[in-house]
Parts: structure tokens; C-alpha cells; sequence
């Protein structure tokens, strides 16, 4: 019925304005064996409790957020902007 | 009139008769009646019959918990059943029928269930139709469900309009009773956003039926003044008739407003219901209490009513609940409805009290019965006396109207909607909102707060504390005086009632009766979820309203255990039953979802196109001329004339996509297998993307039309998704690198102009020289149009495989250069083609679509193997495509397939067989993607997946579809019909 | 076919206004619109946008972090268009959206309450006031929107779906026309 992400860059949303893709967890490098490979593609936490995952406001900034929700009780906790924090760092 | 109209009394407008019908016959009431008040001052005691014994039913409300009293109203595409009739306001015309009786209400042969039904208890049904099992659903739950039920929607559709929509504020009130009036008028007067909502036609709640004096003024005269003044304010929207029937994440509230629900005819111009979307900071329920029933034998018949049901009808609609009434009740409250019946002049005969002394003095005329309760009742369809108990002796009274009082139950449904549960208070007798909801409140009866004093400051306190809480000052509140206030009551829940001995309901609306609780504690369903779904109680559309607490507290007693220990079942929207209509909103019919149209749309249409929706695309499909009977013929008429001459096809609606920045090529060469770094500026080239796991994602063509632009194409179906992907890539993954994305879709129109006479027809309207010298295949570059009239883009690119362009123009310039190219190709046989005959073409060079990159293929298995960049050192998809797997023997690969026999068919879906092989799953080698009858080649042709099929090109094969009963023999060949060498795309 | 002009063919030009005391739909003119996306990290383009002020009027509208169209009635010339991209480099890109995006205007005193039957968005004055923009759903099509005045709205949308957004506009506002 309705739900609303705090998107950092429009403030309160209804989730249908969002796409979700998914658990939010860093790519492995290029070279990274297999195995890191297999878990970053295929294998999901199903926790209870707080998830992290990437969201895109896509009836919206078109920005991918970061969204800390929990799955138990669908609080969102905290909701950033998925550059932030990564771009100054490495863009070195 | 009837006679059991009173004179003098209530709210409703004595010179404005309403006429209506119930079961055809004609009825008159006043403005400002219900159905259910007009009903009963009609005399109409039975209005029902119950959805599973069909006991003869009367009006037991005057609120939203109606059990009992379900209508259907209107007829035909407006019919709606199941209305309650203590809900629907009167309207001149209105049309109600009874419902579950046959054939009438007053002589329904249903009513034989009733006489069955010692055999009809809970889990009857389960246990004596289990065997055998077939016969369940063939024939003893469609007669079941024939004998029991309720209203019957119409086949018809709905011709009304229903819409959306949001609404935002600071403090939401739900309920405009003294609690919920008190605090929007405290948080109004100090300039906060207020919504304050309420299901009724007229704001006040109890106050419509109250006695007391507030400020010198009637109760109902105080909710007049105060919501006029409410009304006054900008910063408060005040909604009558508009349900919250949920709680939701994020403070959003649910509400439907019933905008034209008590009118005859509808006007067009606005919704018969709205449903609301309400974004609050804070939230006040203010939505009092429920009055709890008494279990004892008969009270569900006729007759029987809640005593504040009966007040309001006294009090608010001027209605005489009977000529003789007798008031069962466990606390004080029973009193006030004997000194107001007494007042008007009703008789009571008597009081009948569950407690040796009662809180108030009672100086009445009726006589007062302490310490006994009414164990049954005398009468069918209407009760003719009550069975009062005491002691060890029963006597009977003779009335025609009982009312039950039995304490009551805060209507705290809301509150427990986000995952709370209800809290059983010793102290209170009744199950309380859980503590510390984050945004909302609870404040007034729903707090189990009782007397209209404490309920008026509790709403002005709790509003000023909600303001304090998003940082707003509150000026003070004088807490308005009340006078003639009956003493705040308690009383002690009384469960069970002795000397019973008819059916004593729980749930009236399921039937179900105090033995069924019983029996479920009996037979192991003793926990509450379980008693629930093996009763049915606290089911249906009334939700357990009245049931719920007195089921728990029955449950609590026959397991020897305390309500808190029980438990209740979960609260889940929606509180009261909303229509569908409402839920979808505007978003119906052909406003189901949106229309995508192409720029090139009318232009199609103006050429006779036959449109095909895809996604929310309307796509040409082909353009029939005069004289062509089948849609085949203008197919294969349009591709014979792109090989021969020259053919013209709109292809706008390809995702387009912008990239830009100096790392623009640097992650385009990421997201493709292929390599991008080095296309030269002017070059288009086709490109694979790859998913993360190594398949293939989507396809198109990128081209550089300066150092650091690129001008990528993505297929129809995939545009969106590329798009979100491609800004994951770029703000995600490599948020480092410079690239700019912009979705320029909708900025181009797109046309392809293929056939051997392309170039000559495109020259004449681009200025820029495209010879085979000066633009080659595969050149891409911004042109001149029209001597400088026009810029566009023009790509040397074939889906065809024939010489053949796409030219990109600014949209609305879409149509006139369809035109002028139509125009300029007159001569050379130019002519319009759809999807279909797209679809032939590629399919004839092998050309795939999502038909073959549907999720399981890899590019090697399309023949593309030689296209995945060996030397980059990353690229989405590179590190998972090196699994052993996907280059393994035994992968789908792609291959032609043609019929043996040329005049046979195959189509797309069917399955591959080795000769000669069994249609098992183990025999399946694989299955057609795509298949179109090929004029050139004189038969269906198809592109197949099927095991190692690059080796197999030349070995006979079966086609076969179990789904059509199809077997052809067909071969294996080279997915490329025609022109394999390409020659024509060099002209 | 140098003596060919072609002809611009409006998006909503079959689509009759709506005007009435309290509720307004227009179409606006299929002029200029450009999208401009800054260099990731590049900061202060906003203040390099003010300053490229041409002599007809214009507005800028953020659309999201570092992203913002330029909007003007009249249609910029291929080679005054080309002039500014040139300008905004390397800080930013330009991207002719003119055709790409139609732009609406929804006006009256139930302009707001019309819209609020479409968009999650706070439109009140107090979080949504004049100049503002903002990005959202409006039924099921995304779209753009701006306050250009108290009672007033421009609304940008995609070529495609300006067709369905009107009817939904209408719709909405049927109450009040």
C-alpha cells in the first residue's frame, strides 16, 4: 500500500518510484579468484534484521542509494547516495 | 411515518422525507437517517439472514462493526453488496435488498440449516465431507457454498469513477469524536497541517448521541461549532465519510473516501470513492471504542441491540428501539440508556444487571433486576420477551427490544497494523494499543478512557504533545466544561452466562456460537490462530469487530487461563472492507498503464499501419494495402520490397542512450565483452553486454560521434533496463571514471531506410555526401538535412542485410521526414514497413533478438565467441564467463532449421528431436526461438537453440510441439538464409 | 530536397487547454530544452550555468545531483546549441532534449490538489515552494516538475508519454474544469 524511502537527494518517496536490486556489496576485482566471484554473483545473506541494499531512484534523481532497511520490521534506517564516501576516495 | 418515530428528537430533518425501497417495497425515512435508522423507524425489525444457519437477523449497531444488517444497494454495474446498513446514508431512491434467502427474507428455505445445525458445528464440514476426496470439489462445496454466504457482486461493470490520491500534514486525527475534534482543534489553532478524517456523515461521534452539555451548548451543537471552526482554517483539511483502514511504513495512512456513495446518481465529474495516501509526521487515534455483546441464547435475534446502538438511534435519529425494552448490562452505562428511553418516552420494563449494586443512583421506572442476566430470549424473527435468570429461577419478561451492554473494547485496529499486538489491561478489562508506536498515538475511548471530560483533555494534551514532538509550539487549550456527564464506568468482562441454553453468538456475521468455541478447546485448537481458522470467527468483512475480545475471553475461560495469556490473532488492513474500485484508482480500462507513442505514430497510423503493443509500446506491425487478405500477404509484399527497392521503418522506440566524458570510451569498454577503446570517431560497431554472471544481457550498436560522444542503442525491450544498469556502472562500480549518461529516447526520431535503392533515396534529402567512398559500412556521423534545414544523425547499420541506414531526427521533425523520404522514394518503389517484416529479414541473416538472448546464452553459443575481448582486464561478465561450464560441450547453440518438405511448418516454442527419437525430456536437444516464413527461401525458416548445433548443421531432425500436436521433419543448417557473404551490405 | 522545410509536429498538438477559474492545462512551447550533466565531482556548474545567460530568456531546473535542464521557449539554433555544449566543457555536457521532452503547465488554485491525485511529492508552499523541482511519479509516469508560481506548475515529460500524462492531467482536474 505504500512505504516511503528517504532518498537523500528528494527527501520521502513512495517505494514504487524505486527499483531495488539487490544486496549492496562490492565487486570483486578483476582478479579475484573464483570463489569471490561465485559469492558476490550468486550468494545472499537472508537476515533478520538490518540488510543493506542497493535501491535506484529511478522515477527520480536516477541515483542508485544505499538502503539500510530492516527485514523484520521495514524500518529504513538509513538511506545514502552510493557515490559518496566511494568517488573522493578513489579517485585518486 | 411510523409510530416508532419520535417526535422531537435527534439530528435527522423532519420536513425532509426520503423515499426508498427494501426488497421492492416502497419506505419513507428522513434526511439524515441511515438505512438501518430508517429501517427500524419503518418498524423493519428482520433485515437479514445469517450466512450460515440463515437465522432470521435484525440492526444490532449504528457503526462500522455491523454483523448483521448486510445490504445489497443499487443494481446493475453499481450494485455493492455486503453495505451495511448502519453505514449507508439515506438517499431519495435508494434501492436495498436482503440478501442469503430464498425465496424471501421473511420465508427463506435456508433456514432448514438451521434446524440441521446441531450437525452444523465447527469443522463440519472438514470431517464429514473428507470422503471421498474427489467429491469435495465437484459437489459438496459448491452446494455448501450455495447454501451459505453473503451478497452477490454484479457481472456488470462498474460505470463509476474511482481515483488517488496523497495527501501530507503534521498531525493526522482519525475520528472526529470529543477526543479527536479537541486535538485538531488544538493543533488548527496553532497553525500545524491538520488532516482530520472521519467515517461518518456528521462529525462528533458519540457526541451525536450524547446528553451532556459542553460549554453551556448540546453535545452535538459543540461538534457543530467546532468543526465549523475547523473547517475556517487553511492549515486543516477536514474529511467526512473517509475510513483509515490502514497503517502503513513511513506513517502513511490508508483512507478511502466515500464521496458519492450516498447519492443517487453520481455526477461524472467526480469519484464515487477516493482512496487516500496520508504522509504524516505524527498520527492521533481517536477512533473510540466498541461496545462488547453479551453471550446468551438468542442474542442474535431481531430485537437485540448494543446499547449504545440503541442511544444513537434514540438520541441522534429519533427512533424507538420498540415499545417495551428491557437493558442487560455488566456496568453503569446501561443506566444512561434507561433515563434517555425513559425521558422520550419509551418503556422500560426492565434492567437487568449483572453486579449486586450498580455506580449510580437509579431513580427510574423500570424495575431493576441486580445480580441476574438474561439467559435467552422468546421469538424468531422479532423477540417477544427475555429470560431473565437469577439465582436458580428464570422468569420472562415480556419486550419487544433488548439492549446489551457489556462493557467496552477500544477500537485500537489500526494501531497494531505495523506489526504490534494488543496488550491485555488487567486494570481495564480489555486489550490495550501496544506501547511505544513510533508516530502514532492513541488518545480517548481507544485508550479506554472513559467520560467525556478526560476524553477532551486527552485529545488536547496528546495534540499538543505530538506538535511539541515535530517541533511546534502549542498555545494553551482551555479544556471545555461538561456538564451532565455520566461518572466514568468500568465494569468486569462478563464472559460467560449461566442458565443458556440456545445458541449464544460470538460471532453473528460467521455464525459462529459459544459451543463451537468449546468444541475448538476441545478438540486441540485451543490457541487463538487456531480457534480462529477452525471457527471462522473474526473472519469476514466485520473483521471480529464485536467477536473478537469475547471469543479470546471465552477461549481464556475454557483453557483456565487469563485473556492476556491467549492472545489475540494479527490485526492486518484493511479495518473495514474497501472496494476494488477504489483500490485501482483511475488505472482502469484503457488507463490501465500508459501509452508509449512513437513520434512516428500518427504517421504510421496515416499509412494504414496495424499496431502491436509492446511493453507500453504501440509498435506498426505491418501496413496492409488495399486488396490484401491476410496479413501474411502485406508481410511478405513489404519484405520482397526492401530486397528489391527500398522499404522505410520506424524503429524510434530502440533505447538511445548518450554517453559523454572523457572516460566515456574507457566504460564503454567495461560494460561491452567487446572492445570500444579504439573505435574510431564516425564509427558505429555492434555490441554484446554481458550480465555479472557471464550471459548475455542485451545488444546494439554504439557509435562515436566525437572523441568523448558516444550514441548507444539498446533493444525496445531492454532500454529501460540498460539504463538503470549502465548509471550502476557508472555511480556504483566505477563512480572514478568521467561518463555522463542521458537517456535521449525520446529526443530522436529513428528511421530505418534499407533496400538496394536506400542510398539513393536518403541522398536526396542529405546534404552530406554518403557514397559508399565517403560513408562505409558501419560509419556513423551527425548530417545536414534539407540544405541546412535540419540536423540528424545518420548510422550505416543493417538489421536487414541490405544496404541500408538509420537515421536519427529531432522528433517532432519525425513525420515530415518520414514524408519526404516516402516522397523522395515515390519512384524508386519505397515503401513502409512493421515489425513483421523486420522480423523476417533478420531472421533470414541469422540476426538475433531477445527470441535467442533470452537469459541461458553465452556469445559463444550465438556464434560470437570471437568477440569477447581476450585482453581486457575487466568487463562485466568477464570473470564468470570463464567458468568450465559455459564453454563446454553440449551447450545450446544457435543453427538454422528448414523444413524438409517445403510446405511444411514449424513454429516458435517447438522442440528439437534427433531423428527418429521419443518425445521424452531426456530426447530434447533443444528448441526454435524464432520462425517466420521466408518468401526467398520458399518455406519457414527458423533459428533454433540445440546442442552442440554448429556441428550438426546438415542432420535431419524432428520438430515437434506436444502443445499442438505438431511433428515435421526438418534439417539443421547455417543460422544465415541469405546473402551469407554479406555482399549487400557493402554496395 | 533543398526546398523542402519540414514541418515541427507538436506532441500534444491535438489537445484542447483546459481553462477554468480554478483549474488550468496548457501546453507550452516546444522550444529549447538542454540537458546538462556535470563532470562527476565537478563543483559550482550551477554558477557557470548563471553566467552563460543568452539573450532570450531562459530558466534552469536542477533535475538531480549535478544534473539540470536549461528551458526556454523559443528553439535554439543548431549552431548557437552547438556554441553553448562547446561552452560547458570539459565541466559539463550538453544534450539537446528539445524534442525529447514536452512541457506542460498546470495552474489555478486546485492545480495542487489535482496533482497530490498523482505525486507522492509535498507540493504544499512550505516544503514545495516557488523554483523549486523535482523528479517524481505522476501516476505511473515519471515526470518533472516545477513550481513556477504559487498556483502554477510546469511539468516536464518524456515525447512519448506526454499523450497519456495529459489525459491523466485532464482527469485530475476534471473536478475543478
Amino acid at each position: 500500500m505504500a512505504s516511503l524511502v528517504p532518498c537523500p537527494n528528494c527527501g520521502r518517496r513512495p517505494k514504487e518510484e524505486f527499483t531495488i536490486k539487490g544486496a549492496a556489496l562490492s565487486r570483486p576485482g578483476a582478479d579475484a579468484d573464483s570463489e569471490n566471484w561465485f559469492d558476490y554473483v550468486y550468494l545472499r545473506d537472508n537476515p533478520r534484521g538490518a540488510y543493506e541494499e542497493y535501491w535506484h531512484h529511478t522515477s527520480g534523481c536516477r541515483r542508485w542509494l544505499v538502503v539500510m532497511r530492516d527485514t523484520l520490521t521495514h524500518e529504513v534506517a538509513a538511506c545514502r547516495d552510493a557515490t559518496d564516501g566511494s568517488r573522493s576516495e578513489r579517485r585518486k | 411515518m411510523s409510530s416508532y418515530r419520535l417526535p422531537n428528537l435527534g439530528l435527522v430533518s423532519r420536513d425532509t422525507p426520503v423515499s426508498f425501497t427494501f426488497d421492492g417495497k416502497p419506505m419513507q425515512g428522513l434526511q439524515g437517517d441511515t438505512l438501518a435508522s430508517a429501517l427500524l423507524a419503518n418498524g423493519r425489525m428482520l433485515v437479514g439472514r445469517s450466512f450460515k444457519y440463515h437465522r432470521p437477523r435484525g440492526i444490532l449497531t449504528a457503526g462500522a462493526a455491523e454483523p448483521n444488517a448486510l445490504v445489497t444497494i443499487g443494481h446493475g454495474g453499481r450494485t455493492e453488496p455486503n453495505t451495511r446498513a448502519t453505514m449507508q446514508e439515506l438517499y431519495e431512491g435508494l434501492e436495498a435488498q436482503s440478501q442469503n434467502r430464498w425465496p424471501s427474507l421473511d420465508f427463506d428455505l435456508g433456514a432448514l440449516n438451521g434446524i440441521l445445525s446441531p450437525f452444523l458445528g465447527a469443522g463440519f464440514y472438514y470431517k464429514t465431507f473428507m470422503w471421498p476426496a474427489p467429491l469435495w470439489e465437484k459437489l459438496y462445496e459448491p452446494i455448501i457454498r450455495k447454501a451459505a454466504g453473503l451478497g452477490k457482486a454484479s457481472y456488470e461493470a462498474d460505470p463509476d469513477a474511482y481515483e488517488k490520491s496523497w495527501a501530507h500534514c503534521d498531525l493526522l486525527v482519525i475520528g472526529a469524536g470529543p477526543t479527536g475534534l479537541a486535538a485538531a482543534l488544538t493543533a488548527g489553532r496553532a497553525g500545524a497541517r491538520v488532516i482530520l478524517l472521519d467515517e461518518g456523515s456528521l462529525p462528533g461521534g458519540s457526541l451525536l448521541f450524547e446528553t451532556a452539555m459542553i460549554d453551556g451548548k448540546a453535545a452535538a451543537q459543540f461538534a457543530r461549532d467546532t468543526s465549523d471552526e475547523l473547517r475556517s482554517m487553511p492549515n486543516v483539511r477536514f474529511m467526512m465519510r473517509t475510513t483509515a483502514f490502514g497503517w502503513y511504513d513511513g506513517n502513511v495512512f490508508g483512507a478511502v473516501e466515500r464521496v458519492q456513495k450516498h447519492v443517487r446518481e453520481p455526477v461524472p465529474s467526480l469519484p464515487v470513492e477516493r482512496l487516500w495516501r496520508i504522509a504524516t509526521k505524527k498520527a492521533l487515534l481517536a477512533s473510540g471504542a466498541e461496545e462488547r455483546p453479551l453471550v446468551f441464547g438468542g442474542n442474535d435475534r431481531p430485537g437485540v441491540m448494543m446499547a449504545s446502538a440503541m442511544r444513537a438511534y434514540l438520541n441522534r435519529y429519533g427512533v424507538a428501539p420498540g415499545r417495551a425494552t428491557a437493558i442487560f448490562t455488566t456496568n453503569d452505562s446501561g443506566y444512561t440508556l434507561a433515563r434517555d428511553l425513559e425521558a422520550a418516552g419509551v418503556d422500560v420494563a426492565a434492567i437487568v444487571d449483572s453486579r449486586p449494586a450498580a455506580g449510580v443512583d437509579y431513580r427510574g421506572k423500570a424495575r431493576l433486576i441486580r445480580e441476574a442476566v438474561v439467559c435467552g430470549v422468546t421469538g424468531r424473527k422479532a423477540i417477544s420477551a427475555i429470560e431473565v435468570h437469577r439465582g436458580d429461577r428464570t422468569e420472562s419478561i415480556a419486550v419487544d427490544a433488548l439492549a446489551m451492554a457489556g462493557g467496552f473494547d477500544p477500537i485500537i485496529h489500526l494501531a497494531c497494523h505495523r506489526g504490534g499486538r494488543p496488550v491485555w489491561s488487567a486494570e481495564k478489562t480489555a486489550f490495550l494499543a501496544p506501547g511505544s508506536l513510533n508516530g502514532l498515538e492513541v488518545a480517548g475511548g481507544a485508550a479506554a478512557t472513559s467520560g467525556l471530560a478526560a476524553c477532551l483533555g486527552e485529545g488536547i494534551a496528546q495534540a499538543q504533545a505530538a506538535l511539541e514532538g515535530v517541533g511546534l509550539r502549542c498555545p494553551p487549550m482551555d479544556l471545555p466544561k461538561v456538564e451532565g456527564d455520566d461518572a466514568a464506568y468500568s465494569s468486569n468482562p462478563l464472559w460467560s452466562i449461566p442458565g443458556v441454553k440456545d445458541k449464544a453468538f460470538i460471532d453473528f456475521q460467521n455464525d459462529v456460537h459459544l459451543k463451537d468455541i468449546g468444541l475448538a478447546v476441545r478438540e486441540g485448537y485451543g490457541h487463538v490462530e487456531l480457534a480462529k481458522r477452525y471457527t471462522t470467527t473474526g473472519m469476514a468483512t466485520d473483521q471480529g469487530k464485536l467477536s473478537n475480545v469475547n471469543a479470546i475471553g471465552l477461549i481464556a475461560k475454557a483453557r483456565g487461563v487469563s485473556p492476556a495469556e491467549v492472545g489475540t490473532t494479527t490485526f492486518r488492513p484493511f479495518y473495514t472492507p474497501v472496494s476494488f474500485g477504489a483500490l485501482t484508482g483511475a488505472h482502469a480500462g484503457h488507463h490501465f498503464q500508459p501509452v508509449r507513442k512513437s513520434p512516428l505514430h500518427d504517421w504510421a497510423k496515416k499509412h494504414g499501419a496495424v499496431f502491436v503493443e509492446t511493453g507500453l509500446w504501440y509498435r506498426s506491425a505491418w501496413f496492409p494495402k488495399s486488396g490484401e487478405r491476410s496479413w501474411r500477404e502485406s508481410v511478405e509484399r513489404e519484405v520482397l520490397n526492401v530486397r528489391k527497392n527500398a522499404g522505410l521503418c520506424d524503429v524510434s522506440m530502440l533505447g538511445k542512450i548518450e554517453l559523454s566524458g572523457s572516460d566515456a570510451a574507457e566504460f564503454l569498454n567495461r560494460v561491452y565483452c567487446n572492445a570500444f577503446l579504439k573505435l574510431p570517431v564516425g564509427k558505429a560497431r555492434y555490441g554484446l553486454m554481458l550480465r555479472e554472471d557471464g550471459f548475455i544481457y542485451d545488444d546494439g550498436t554504439t557509435s562515436r560521434l566525437a572523441e568523448n560522444r558516444f550514441f548507444m542503442t539498446t533493444t525496445t525491450a531492454y532500454a529501460a533496463g540498460v539504463m538503470n544498469h549502465l548509471e550502476f556502472c557508472a555511480q556504483v562500480l566505477w563512480p572514478e571514471l568521467d561518463v555522463r549518461l542521458a537517456s535521449v529516447t525520446d529526443q530522436w526520431a529513428q528511421m530505418a531506410v534499407a533496400g538496394p535503392k536506400a542510398r539513393m533515396i536518403l541522398q536526396k534529402i542529405v546534404d552530406d555526401d554518403i557514397s559508399d567512398a565517403a560513408f562505409p559500412f558501419l560509419a556513423a556521423k551527425e548530417v545536414s538535412l534539407f540544405g541546412g534545414a535540419l540536423h540528424g544523425c545518420l548510422f550505416r547499420i543493417s538489421f536487414s542485410g541490405e544496404l541500408a541506414y538509420e537515421i536519427a531526427v529531432p522528433a517532432g521533425y519525425g513525420e515530415s521526414v518520414a514524408d519526404a523520404l516516402l516522397d523522395a522514394g515515390k519512384d524508386h518503389g519505397i515503401m513502409p514497413y512493421g515489425v513483421e517484416t523486420l522480423s523476417v529479414l533478420r531472421i533470414e541473416k541469422g540476426h538475433v533478438t531477445h527470441n535467442e538472448i533470452n537469459g541461458t546464452v553465452v556469445p559463444a553459443d550465438l556464434g560470437f565467441g570471437k568477440m569477447v575481448s581476450a585482453t581486457k582486464l575487466d568487463f562485466i561478465g568477464k570473470a564468470m564467463l570463464q567458468r568450465e561450464g559455459l564453454a563446454a560441450s553440449g551447450r545450446p547453440q544457435l543453427v538454422g532449421v528448414v523444413p524438409i518438405d517445403p510446405k511444411h511448418s514449424f513454429r516458435s516454442g517447438s522442440h528439437i528431436l534427433a531423428k527418429g527419437a521419443e518425445a521424452t525430456l531426456e530426447n530434447d536437444e533443444g528448441y526454435v526461438t524464432s520462425s517466420a516464413y521466408s518468401p526467398h527461401v520458399g518455406s519457414t525458416i527458423a533459428l533454433a537453440l540445440v546442442h552442440n548445433g554448429q556441428s550438426r548443421h546438415g542432420e535431419e531432425v524432428l520438430v515437434w510441439s506436444g502443445l499442438h500436436g505438431e511433428s515435421t521433419p526438418a534439417r539443421l543448417c547455417h543460422p544465415v538464409f541469405f546473402d551469407p557473404q554479406n555482399e549487400r551490405l557493402h554496395v | 530536397m533543398s526546398e523542402f522545410r519540414p514541418t515541427l509536429r507538436p506532441a500534444l498538438g491535438s489537445k484542447q487547454p483546459v481553462a477554468s477559474a480554478t483549474f488550468g492545462l496548457s501546453t507550452l512551447p516546444e522550444g529549447t530544452i538542454i540537458h546538462v550533466l556535470a563532470r562527476p565531482g565537478e563543483q559550482d556548474v550551477a554558477h557557470l550555468l548563471a553566467s552563460l545567460n543568452g539573450s532570450d530568456p531562459h530558466a534552469l531546473r536542477p533535475v538531480s545531483p549535478d544534473q539540470w535542464f536549461i528551458v526556454r521557449d523559443a528553439a535554439m539554433p543548431n549552431q548557437e546549441m552547438k556554441g553553448l555544449f562547446a561552452a560547458l566543457e570539459p565541466r559539463a555536457s550538453g544534450v539537446d532534449q528539445s524534442h525529447g521532452r514536452v512541457r506542460i503547465r498546470i495552474e489555478g488554485k486546485m492545480a495542487q490538489r489535482a496533482l497530490s491525485k498523482g505525486t507522492a511529492l509535498d507540493l504544499d508552499s512550505s516544503a514545495f515552494p516557488v523554483g523549486q523541482s523535482a523528479v517524481t511519479l505522476i501516476g505511473h509516469i515519471a515526470a518533472h516538475i516545477t513550481r513556477v508560481s504559487s498556483d502554477a506548475f510546469e511539468i516536464i515529460v518524456l515525447r512519448g508519454f506526454a499523450e497519456s500524462l495529459w489525459d491523466d492531467l485532464t482527469r485530475m482536474g476534471l473536478e475543478f474544469s
